[in-house]
């Protein structure tokens, strides 16, 4: 049982916080190279997200050196988990009412776990595909981790421009531990 | 979801999952910010008022946050269910009052709260100088908190006091009208 990473996208479209636990070279098997087996957590930093610059394959940033093998920066994964989870929660809305929302789906090599508070917020996790159903995690993660850490921090904003005062410690602490119990 | 419904939604979430504080710490506390502002904008009560309603809605914008992890509410399917959920179970869980809704116009877009007691406002007289009792919305916060965190679930609304005890008149009633359902945001174009 393995978690790959977790994601978290607010009401206006941008992605507000990113954790990775793995590289994520298990599902992506064309890349070969790469630090392995090594916990290496990448967090969101602010910068890029938001600049629309070119095509999504040969952009590289700062917070993320280009990886080998043709993989994606951190940020582009982002963008496009993103695009896959708005879309497919607007096609199951359109086919079967707006209460519906698509709770996971399943490729040969991964797992997407996804939960859409009536905010708009959404968490989504990427996990191995023997993982079971995740939902009642990410609403755990939203209840115990994200409202009493960061939506009652007086000092964090109400809106997360650019991951701003998403990424504070007890949050971070509480998520990791968290998530190590459900790997285990 | 029917009214009775949500009252025992209200109460059961109130009873076991809400850390309850002394009502008059809050009473005092609150009487203390508006007295305050009061000196500040020096008896401008319609600036007041403004205040009052802008730290509302500051406080609704993260309050709704609270409210759905505590209640584990989904969307309501219309404005008249929003209106029960407001009042049995927002101001259950966070006041321990249940507001009740009437006066509804046919359209199903305007309803009013009315208030038959208000932790808020106990203990207190409005300042006895002609002005206040025509022009200060003592509990103008609540108005602020309903619009922050309604916008928060997709819904523009405008909420504010038409009648209020302390001012003398019968009952305390808030009306509040539906102006538009915001629509979810794009993400921004690749281009």
């Amino acid at each position: 049982m393995t978690i790959y990473s977790f994601y978290i996208f607010d009401r206006h479209c941008e992605c507000i916080y990113i954790k990775q636990w793995h590289q994520q070279d298990k599902f992506r098997p064309t890349s070969s190279a790469g630090p392995s087996g090594t916990d290496s957590p990448a967090s969101l930093t602010g910068d890029g997200k938001r600049s629309s610059a070119g095509s999504t394959l040969l952009r590289s940033n700062d917070t993320n050196p280009s990886r080998p093998g043709g993989r994606l920066s951190v940020q582009d994964d982002a963008k496009l988990i993103f695009g896959v989870v708005f879309s497919l929660r607007n096609m199951v809305r359109k086919l079967s009412g707006p209460e519906d929302s698509f709770i996971s789906y399943r490729t040969g090599a991964y797992k997407l776990h996804y939960y859409e508070t009536p905010t708009n917020l959404k968490f989504v996790l990427l996990t191995d595909v023997k993982m079971n159903n995740l939902r009642v995690v990410l609403h755990q993660i939203y209840v115990n981790l994200y409202v009493e850490f960061v939506v009652k921090n007086p000092l964090s904003p109400v809106e997360h421009h650019g991951g701003e005062g998403v990424a504070v410690e007890l949050f971070e602490m509480g998520l990791d531990g968290f998530i190590r119990t459900i790997q285990d | 979801m029917s009214a009775n419904k949500a009252a025992r939604i209200g109460e059961e979430v109130w009873k076991t999952r809400i850390d309850k504080v002394n009502a008059e710490l809050v009473t005092l506390t609150y009487g203390s910010i508006v007295a305050q502002l009061c000196k500040d904008y020096e008896g401008d009560y319609i600036e007041v008022n403004k205040q009052l309603e802008k730290m509302g809605y500051n406080i609704g914008l993260r309050l709704i946050e609270d409210f759905l992890a505590k209640t584990n509410m989904g969307k309501c399917i219309n404005f008249k269910e929003t209106a029960e959920t407001i009042s049995k179970i927002g101001f259950k869980v966070f006041l321990n009052i249940t507001p009740t809704v009437t006066n509804w116009t046919t359209d199903g877009k305007q309803f009013s709260l009315t208030f038959e007691e208000n932790p808020l406002a106990d203990f207190v007289e409005l300042p006895d100088d002609g002005r206040a009792q025509n022009e200060l919305w003592y509990s103008n916060l609540l108005c602020g908190v309903l619009r922050g965190s309604l916008e928060m679930v997709q819904m523009q609304v405008d909420a504010h006091f038409v009648s209020d005890v302390l001012r003398g008149n019968e009952v305390t009633e808030m009306r509040v009208t539906l102006i538009r359902t915001i629509d979810d945001e794009l993400p921004p174009g690749e281009d």
